[in-house]
């Protein structure tokens, strides 16, 4: 199952988990997963992060695929000059 | 001077052509937002807040309005009210006061009339009664228990939020234990440091024109780092659709960030279509550093630990950002700076602090040149503790890939190794330091990022082709997306017209920023000419007589057995018999965007009597992935360098109790000129980016991140004084030398 890094404010709603696993073959899907089984995660990761996977910073990740070996990092959204 | 391990064989990449816009640029020719003038054209100015802070309890713009040539005066209350939870409500807000000033210098009104001097007369006579309210100037200020509210409408980003508050946004990153590491530790250094709000201090002021029609539809001509990031916040500020917008970028004098957002646009046309007439609104110097985005200023605090042999065990920092008055500011990406080295504990926390100074906005990599200050400080201290060569100790603690970022995330294929070793090969590093002099040294980090670009190709008729793009050229991307173009088509450069369109003539591109054009852009374009590639493969098999599987393309032409190579110019020429126009359209939203490391080496002397600096030799290293124009990379290190130099050494924003900036100019705000400064070496690194065709890390930001800290670095060797904030003034240094 894709494995689901938090940052630390989110880790309120998985009773300080840092490191979740989840299903779902899309980002989205996994966050709707976390939304299930966590309520306001989902929501707090809709809105209020951007997805790492695989090396690279998505701002809108809901689409993109992942598999069962998947890392995922949600970082607050990033910005730049 | 360039360094790469195995440099690919390009004909084109890597080359340094004058770049295609010289010529109107050298001859006055080129175009910026203030050159348009239209017939029929009004002029606009604004009326300011006086005050720092203060509710508006009426606005009377009677007299303005029937003074000699005002043709219309608009207020807060001529554009839509945006929900606070809009995405551009900040924005709005700081385009036009409603309700309530939230810095000294925030627009509450604006007048057009026939002159500027007119309009500036009428808005000078608009008749303002304020409610005064607390102050809130400092970021200390602004988290004292009982704090008065710098904005109403906002609610603190990133984390649990119960209601209205002064913080901005909330974020942490955690790994392992710090607590026991540093408990366990050789060594720990523990420093406070503060910056100042600074400027971009680009030289060119916003303006645009606006011209309304009577069907609606509004022209606009702007300076900007992104004329669809235009369209898109000028057209929610008004409550349109941003169809009924056309922007079309000027040539663009400076933005550094700055102009990653809009001040003036909705409000010529509002103007516009109140008078019917074209409007010009240009701001001046001293609205430009009133009342623009500055960076924020910061206060940290930053504790590292570290091994007898130079191990870096553990950090825990808390990052404090002035960020003005309103919440549209990205509080993690000062925690980039902890991405350099290997720490296996780590806790940190960055905030960001609302406070009645003018609404931040971005200064190249936004945040993280004061983060890095206070940590390459830290290390610097650390090294000298620990009596071991500054690069050195960064070598041993340095990232590479597979090795974690801040937030856990590995790092991709980066150079920050071989950035450090340049460095430490350098003639200046291996060069002994003048006598009299200090050398410092300090290093940076910067994501970048990718976002959506376009580009179409048109290969015309004589075997020449236009590359049409949607980033405005800000620091040479014409040149390089015409250096990409003729790589790939295998035509010389100077066969190329890189040209950049408006909004209607060119897909949608995200707005500069993140060091994006020539990687996003520039793999747009790559995407355009192999798409074209292909169809002059097609075109050339049905003119040879052969299948398109047979044909291929080599240097500038399809070549097939047994047949004379077909050149481009000769496929142009029979487009019309084989198909029609040859023109490809290429659009992507770029992942993949490399980071990039940067090391800095500086030699400077400390004059004791007068406290002045001065920099007697600079060196500044960074990974480019690849250098398509190695001109363009080297002036976008220098200039990074030199605003890093600016920040460290002389620039400030100096506030009265009010909030009433006092040295709104460029005399008194100083940035360097040529005559304080020697010539900024440059050592570009060249690690390819496996994400991007030709190998492209955007280069923009990463070179204002190290120069705080390698001059705090040089400063303090030179002293032995630890100059924990800046601007290291003179009379901040003498004040430092005279404290026992």
């Amino acid at each position: 199952m894709p494995r689901v890094h938090l940052m630390s404010d989110h880790r309120r709603f998985t009773d300080g988990e840092a490191v979740v696993e989840s299903e779902g073959a899309t980002v989205g899907a996994v966050i709707a997963d976390l939304e299930q089984r966590y309520p306001g995660l989902g929501e707090a990761l809709t809105h209020g992060a951007s997805a790492g996977v695989n090396g690279e910073i998505h701002a809108e990740p809901q689409y993109l695929e992942v598999d069962t070996d998947t890392d995922i990092y949600f970082v607050a959204p990033l910005t730049g000059g | 001077m360039t360094v790469a391990a195995d440099p690919p064989a390009y004909k084109w990449v890597g080359t340094r052509p004058i770049r295609h816009d010289g010529y109107e640029k050298v001859i006055g020719k080129a175009r910026f937002a203030a050159d348009l003038d239209l017939p029929g054209q009004l002029h606009a100015a604004y009326l300011r807040s006086p005050h720092g802070h203060a509710r508006i309890v009426s606005i009377d713009t009677t007299t303005a309005a029937g003074m000699p040539g005002v043709k219309a005066v608009v207020t807060g209350a001529d554009f839509p009210d945006l929900d606070p939870t809009d995405p551009n409500f900040d924005v709005s807000v700081n385009v036009m006061a409603r309700g309530t000033v939230l810095y000294n210098g925030h627009a509450l009104a604006a007048v057009a009339a026939t002159t500027r001097a007119e309009a500036a007369a009428a808005a000078a006579a608009i008749q303002v009664e304020y409610e005064l309210l607390p102050v809130v100037l400092t970021l200390d200020e602004s988290m004292a228990d009982g704090a008065p509210l710098v904005n109403e409408h906002n609610v603190t980003k990133f984390v649990e939020s119960d209601g209205p508050s002064n913080l901005a946004t909330v974020n942490v990153l955690e790994r392992g234990d710090v607590d026991a590491a540093f408990a366990t530790a050789d060594l720990v250094v523990e420093r406070e440091f503060d910056t100042a709000h600074v400027h971009q201090g680009y030289i060119e002021p916003h303006a645009c024109v606006v011209d309304v029609g009577p069907n609606g539809k509004a022209d606009v001509w702007a300076s900007s780092q992104g004329h669809f990031m235009v369209r898109s916040l000028t057209a929610a500020t008004l409550g349109w659709e941003p169809s009924r917008i056309k922007v079309t970028p000027a040539e663009i004098g400076g933005g550094f960030g700055g102009k990653t957002t809009i001040y003036l646009e909705p409000v010529a046309a509002r103007l516009s279509e109140m008078s019917g007439r074209p409007v010009k609104l240009v701001m001046t110097r001293e609205e430009v550093l009133r009342a623009t985005g500055p960076a924020p200023a910061s206060k940290s605090r930053v504790k590292i630990a570290a091994s007898d042999d130079g191990d870096l065990t553990a950090i825990e920092c808390w990052f404090g950002y002035s960020v003005g008055c309103t919440n549209d500011f990205a509080g993690l990406v000062g925690a980039m700076s902890v991405a350099s080295y290997k720490f296996p504990n780590l806790k940190l926390e960055a905030v960001g602090v609302l406070t009645n100074t003018p609404k931040t906005a971005a200064y190249r990599a936004p945040s993280a040149p004061q983060a890095a200050f206070a940590i390459e400080s830290v290390i610097d201290e650390l090294a000298q503790a620990l009596d071991m060569d500054p690069i050195g100790l960064r070598l041993r603690n340095a990232v590479a890939e597979g090795d974690p970022t801040a937030m856990g995330m590995p790092h991709p294929r980066i150079g920050f190794i071989e950035c450090l070793e340049a460095l430490r090969d350098s003639d200046h590093y291996r060069s002994p330091v003048p006598d009299g002099a200090a050398r410092g040294v300090g290093t940076g980090f910067w994501f970048n990022i990718g976002e959506q670009s376009s580009a179409t190709v048109n290969l015309n008729e004589d075997g020449t082709a236009t590359v049409i793009t949607g980033s405005p050229d800000i620091g040479g991307s014409r040149a390089s997306m015409a250096l990409m173009a003729a790589e790939e088509l295998g035509i010389d450069v100077y066969r190329i017209t890189p040209m950049v369109a408006d909004t209607e003539s060119v897909g949608f591109t995200d707005v500069t920023e993140g060091s994006r054009a020539t990687f996003s852009t520039g793999m747009a374009v790559v995407n355009a000419c192999r798409d074209l590639i292909e169809e002059l493969r097609a075109r050339a098999a049905t003119i040879l007589g052969v299948e398109q599987d047979a044909v291929t393309w080599v240097d500038g032409a399809a070549v097939a057995d047994g047949q004379d190579p077909l050149p481009l110019s000769a496929i142009a020429a029979r487009a019309k018999s084989t198909g029609g126009p040859l023109t490809v359209t290429a659009s992507l939203n770029a992942a993949g965007a490399g980071p990039s490391f940067a090391v800095h080496c500086c030699d400077l002397t400390v004059d004791e009597e007068t406290g002045q600096v001065a920099i007697l030799r600079y060196t500044a290293v960074q990974d480019a992935g690849t250098a398509i124009h190695p001109s363009y990379v080297e002036g976008q290190l220098q200039g990074g360098t030199v605003q890093g130099i600016g920040w460290a050494l002389n620039e400030e924003y100096v506030f009265d109790d009010d909030g009433s900036l006092e040295n709104a100019s460029f005399l008194d705000y100083r940035i360097p000129v040529a005559s304080d400064l020697p010539m900024i070496d440059t050592i570009i690194v060249e690690v390819p980016n496996p994400a991007h065709p030709y190998g492209v890390r955007g280069v923009g930001e990463t070179g204002i991140v190290p120069p705080l800290a390698t001059i705090a670095n040089a400063v303090a060797r030179a002293t032995s004084t630890r100059m924990t904030s800046l601007p290291m003034s003179p009379p901040k240094i003498l004040a430092a030398l005279d404290t026992p």
